[in-house]
């Protein structure tokens, strides 16, 4: 008890003198006095609470305001799309799911930050989660080329979890390869009592879940290879490796009936202490840890994703990031970057994940946090999002999602062979490309 | 006489049988208002009892309710009686009186094109049209489009309930010299209240439940229920118990009214019979 | 005198059925007409957006060829939604008359007790249903099976088996929608003429009979107009499928409604999206004027045999 508050008090002294330094180096670019007012859309979601804190904490730092007009989940993008079509938008900061970030950004309708304050760059440390803050409107892709687009201000990637208490009763150590993981797998499961491992196989989530299967296997959904032109790789002999680990880790491991499995009943396995193992995002991670809706508190872990054959790792980025609407006034444009600025310093970050919620740097260790046990989430977090990737870097990704999801799902349930469904998603990802634009070229049918 | 009786009972017991069909899957679902997340996700029927749900719905800094079901149920009530008493005029004039078949083709017509068009297409165009004169966000922005929403069946039903209605009443009471809105007023209205009283519930519960309006039309202070309730279906976190309390404290008014209008429905037989 | 007090009554009668339409009227063109119009027109557009602004580009019947030719989904979706409306409206029909017909000649407690219980389902919000009878039918965890194990039965993938999966999301919609049917079915029948049935009673033999011939045919246009709205509405089925099953597993409880906020809104392909609404518009109109005729032609030749 001693031993934490000494803890706690020198960092809070540490933090004080980091203000300082930082106060009397002009604070950088952007400076956070007097700005008006600021409205921003967010979804109401289990790290909303810890957004609010920090946004109590600037308020009462720098006396602005940000009002926050707090939407469901499944409202924001329609209220995100109204306004920034509208000639005068009625948000000054809109937050993007990552799904939705290539639309946004390829509609024109964000204000790139080096235009409202000249030159403006990420601070040092912060996430771009596979390039998704920038925007390369030339090549239609997210790109380290293209113009900043959004500050990231909710982390979140795909972990693996695992449940302790199973790994130590059969024995086992967190897997390093997509191998490891099924014969951890296979081994819970023959025990009879767990399920091995839970996929999330449903239509709406599938894709998303394959991601890492794929990228770790040397393998890529689509390339661009020019202006205006891509190549489909899905279905290269990689891509069916990929898909062939996934339906055998999905099928023969795990719960049956995978085929309408989504976040919600992988969340309930894993909190029931029924799954052993999960590749979800860690926004999961403070439900299975909070006692009133888990049964696993204390017991599960974190950790890096397996790898493919080549040593490849990849996880599917699921952050959020907050853009700028061109619609806006430009006193406001400002204001609104000068907040995000400020949230994404390092020690704000730091009291962003003890409030609950996923810091968007890759540089918090669990030093940072003081080694406690509530955050030992933070290390396989951090590894996790330096291995970040989109899986579908262009505007008609949720096209082109929807429509391989059904190939995907179809080979899960059975109703088509691996080598079909994948030539399958194949053909239906080209005509999405085509009708986007693009130039396309095709491996030939597996 | 024997046969009659056991067919009897065989027809009691399928209602009954009905009734908890009906009944027991609503009240797990509400008893799910008074469980910790665990306990409903795990299933279980007898689990240790919360007030935490409540707590979250009512007190938290997020959540508004009380303002929503005031909104809900303002929202409802004006939108509902503004639909009955345009669909119930309406529906008189095209069924018995002299309208020219164009009219009545075009008015109906077009209420059964709209209706059967999908409401997720129109809801940009709303947005679009209300925030161009600056009334997005605001009540009656809401209401009217809730209203004009739940027209089309509202006038439909009308149609069919003043069609309904004997005749030669009406023949009748035109020979006495009656105008139009004497018989409107003093003959169809009364007779035609049973079946009112039915568009008039369902009226209210469709604008009660609706979600793909409400959502794009509301602000933070004229937010409905439902809107309010789909918050708690988050992208990673189903809170579950927030929103069967949320459920529990909606349902109240909207069976209440119900209730009430049931009894309605009974003196609207009686009203008939003593015609 | 009397000439000038017909006048009068003439000229307010006129008035009347201007009045009374007017609302209706003012209604529909005002919040209507632009965004049915403006869906309809969508229909020959490709949108995109640009440096914030929107792109229209004619493409004439394009979208409609590609909806014809290259699509699967949306058919298949067409498919489970004939299924889906057929089955589901049948038993609601089915279900809700009898439940009216209970309940009326029920005793004044058991009415009131009855008519609150049967209306239960249609006052909790659409979201809730669908994601509590998620819970209900999860394999694991869920009421359904719990209650077969008490059996010694189960457990069945209520959702998760692509041969069951639509007939669970048809048995949740008849478990939500039979009340608006049991509403309208009751209203009509209070309006029932007293004496008719009073007098059907005695000449009648079985309770079947009066039912059959009396009650049923006095009921033909609540009954008619209900089936009207309800098969308009399982086209319209939305939320339940979402929240049940998004459509899967596979194509297995696709419904057309489904599709479209796929296309129109989730993937921003307002054009495609329009299209397939249009279609769907011309599919429900062929439904309903064939059912129109069909019952026409019966109830023709009824009166010619008699």
């Amino acid at each position: 008890m001693y031993a934490a508050t000494r803890i706690k008090n020198r960092q809070r002294v540490c933090r004080t003198l980091v203000a300082a330094l930082l106060m009397s180096a002009g604070a950088g670019a952007a400076s956070a006095q007097d700005q008006p007012t600021i409205s921003m859309a967010i979804n109401q979601s289990p790290w909303l609470d810890s957004f609010v804190a920090m946004v109590d904490q600037y308020e009462e730092e720098t006396g602005n305001r940000v009002e926050l007009d707090v939407t469901p989940f499944g409202g924001l993008l329609e209220k995100i799309r109204n306004s920034v079509r509208a000639s005068q938008g009625s948000y000054d900061i809109v937050n993007v799911n990552s799904l939705w970030l290539s639309e946004i950004y390829s509609g024109g309708f964000l204000a790139p930050l080096g235009e409202i304050e000249a030159n403006y760059q990420l601070p040092e440390g912060v996430l771009s989660y596979g390039n998704t803050t920038n925007w390369d409107a030339s090549a239609a892709t997210f790109s380290s080329d293209g113009a900043l687009m959004g500050v990231p201000v909710n982390g979140n990637v795909q972990v693996l979890y695992y449940n302790t208490e199973i790994y130590e009763q059969f024995g086992l150590k967190p897997p390093k390869t997509w191998d490891d993981l099924f014969a951890n797998a296979k081994a819970i499961q023959e025990g009879g009592e767990y399920y091995g491992f839970v996929p999330r196989a449903a239509r709406d989530s599938i894709v998303y879940n394959f991601t890492p299967y794929l990228f770790s296997h040397d393998a890529a959904f689509f390339r661009i290879t020019g202006p205006d032109q891509a190549e489909v790789t899905l279905n290269s002999p990689e891509g069916l490796k990929a898909l062939e680990t996934y339906v055998k880790i999905a099928t023969e491991a795990g719960p049956p009936g995978p085929g309408n499995i989504a976040q919600g009943e992988l969340i309930q396995l894993m909190a029931t202490g029924k799954g052993a193992q999960a590749i979800a995002v860690i926004a999961a991670w403070g439900q299975l840890e909070d006692p009133n809706a888990s049964r696993v508190v204390g017991k599960i872990n974190a950790a890096l994703l397996p790898a493919g054959p080549d040593g490849m790792i990849a996880s599917s980025a699921g952050h959020w990031v907050a853009g700028i609407p061109k619609n806006v006034a430009p006193e406001k444009q400002k204001a609104a970057l000068a907040f995000l600025d400020w949230f994404a310093q390092k020690e704000r970050q730091v009291d962003y994940v003890r409030a609950g919620g996923v810091p968007v740097r890759g540089d918090i260790t669990g030093a940072d946090l003081g080694d406690e046990a509530a955050f030992r989430f933070i290390e396989a977090y951090s590894q996790n999002a330096r291995h970040a990737v989109m899986g579908l870097p262009f505007a008609s990704a949720a096209e082109a999602s929807d429509a391989m999801a059904l190939s995907f799902n179809r080979a899960v349930i059975g109703e088509l062979t691996q080598v079909q469904a994948l030539n399958q998603a194949a053909a239906d990802l080209a005509g999405v490309l085509e009708r986007a634009g693009f130039t396309v070229s095709k491996l030939p049918d597996l | 006489m024997n046969r009659s009786r056991v067919g009897g009972l065989l027809a009691n017991s399928v209602v009954w049988g009905y009734a908890l069909m009906i009944l027991g899957p609503t009240l797990w679902v509400l008893s799910n208002a008074f469980k910790f997340k665990i306990d409903i996700i795990t299933g279980a029927t007898l689990s240790p009892f919360t007030w935490m749900n409540f707590q979250e719905l009512l007190f938290s800094r997020q959540s508004d309710f009380l303002a929503n079901l005031f909104n809900s149920a303002l929202i409802g009530v004006v939108s509902t009686a503004i639909v009955i008493i345009a669909a119930t005029m309406a529906a008189f004039t095209l069924a018995y009186l002299e309208v020219k078949p164009w009219v009545r083709w075009a008015i109906l017509g077009w209420a059964l094109l709209f209706h059967m068009l999908p409401t997720l297409t129109f809801v940009g165009s709303w947005y679009l049209m209300y925030s161009s004169i600056g009334l997005h966000g605001t009540y009656f922005a809401v209401i009217m489009t809730h209203a004009v929403h739940n027209l089309p069946m509202a006038l439909f039903l009308m149609v069919s309930f003043v069609g309904a209605l004997p005749r030669e009443l009406i023949q009748a009471a035109r020979m006495d010299g009656c105008t139009y809105a004497q018989v409107f007023w003093r003959i169809v209205f009364p007779l035609v209240r049973g079946g009112m009283i039915a568009a008039t519930a369902l009226t209210f519960i469709f604008s009660w439940s609706d979600f793909a309006i409400s959502l794009t039309l509301t602000s933070r202070d004229t937010m409905t229920v439902p809107v309010a309730i789909a918050t708690f279906a988050q992208e990673y976190d189903i809170r579950y118990g927030e929103m069967a309390a949320g459920t529990l404290l909606s349902i109240m008014p909207a069976l209440l009214l119900i209730l009430v209008g049931q009894n309605f429905i009974v003196r609207g037989l009686l009203a008939g019979a003593v015609k | 005198m009397a000439p000038a007090g017909l006048d009068e009554k003439a000229r307010r009668n006129r008035r009347w059925v201007v009045v009374s339409l007017l609302p209706v009227a003012a209604f529909f063109i005002v919040l209507t007409a632009f965004p049915v119009v403006n869906l309809l027109g969508l229909s020959f557009f490709h949108v995109e957006w640009q440096d914030g602004a929107a792109r229209f580009d004619f493409v004439g019947m394009e979208n409609f060829r590609r909806l014809f030719s290259q699509e699967t989904v949306f058919w298949a979706g067409v498919r489970n939604n004939i299924v889906f409306a057929v089955v589901a409206v049948s038993g609601q029909m089915i279900l809700g008359f009898s439940m009216a017909l209970a309940v009326k000649t029920a005793g004044s407690y058991g009415r009131a007790l009855l008519t609150g219980i049967f209306l239960l389902p249609i006052v909790v919000p659409p979201i809730v249903i669908g994601t509590m009878w998620r819970l209900i039918m999860g394999r694991e965890f869920g009421l359904a099976n719990t209650l077969l194990g008490f059996f010694g039965l189960g457990p069945v993938d209520w959702l998760g088996d692509p041969d069951l999966a639509l007939a669970s999301v048809i048995f949740v919609d008849i478990w939500h929608w039979t009340p608006f049917v049991f509403l309208l079915m009751l209203a009509g029948l209070e309006s029932l003429d007293g004496e008719v049935l009073e007098a059907a009673r005695i000449d009648t033999v079985s309770r079947w009979q009066q039912i059959r011939h009396v009650i049923m045919p006095m009921m033909l246009p609540t009954i008619a107009i209900t089936l009207l709205f309800r098969v308009i509405l399982s086209f319209k089925v939305f939320d339940e499928v979402y929240l049940l099953t998004s459509g899967g597993p596979g194509t297995a409880t696709e419904v057309v409604n489904f599709s479209i906020y796929r296309t129109f809104f989730r993937q921003d392909q307002v054009g495609y999206g329009a299209a397939m609404s249009v279609v769907t518009l011309f599919s429900i109109s062929l439904i309903i004027i064939l059912a129109r005729a069909f019952v026409q032609r019966r109830a023709s030749r009824r009166e010619a045999a008699t």
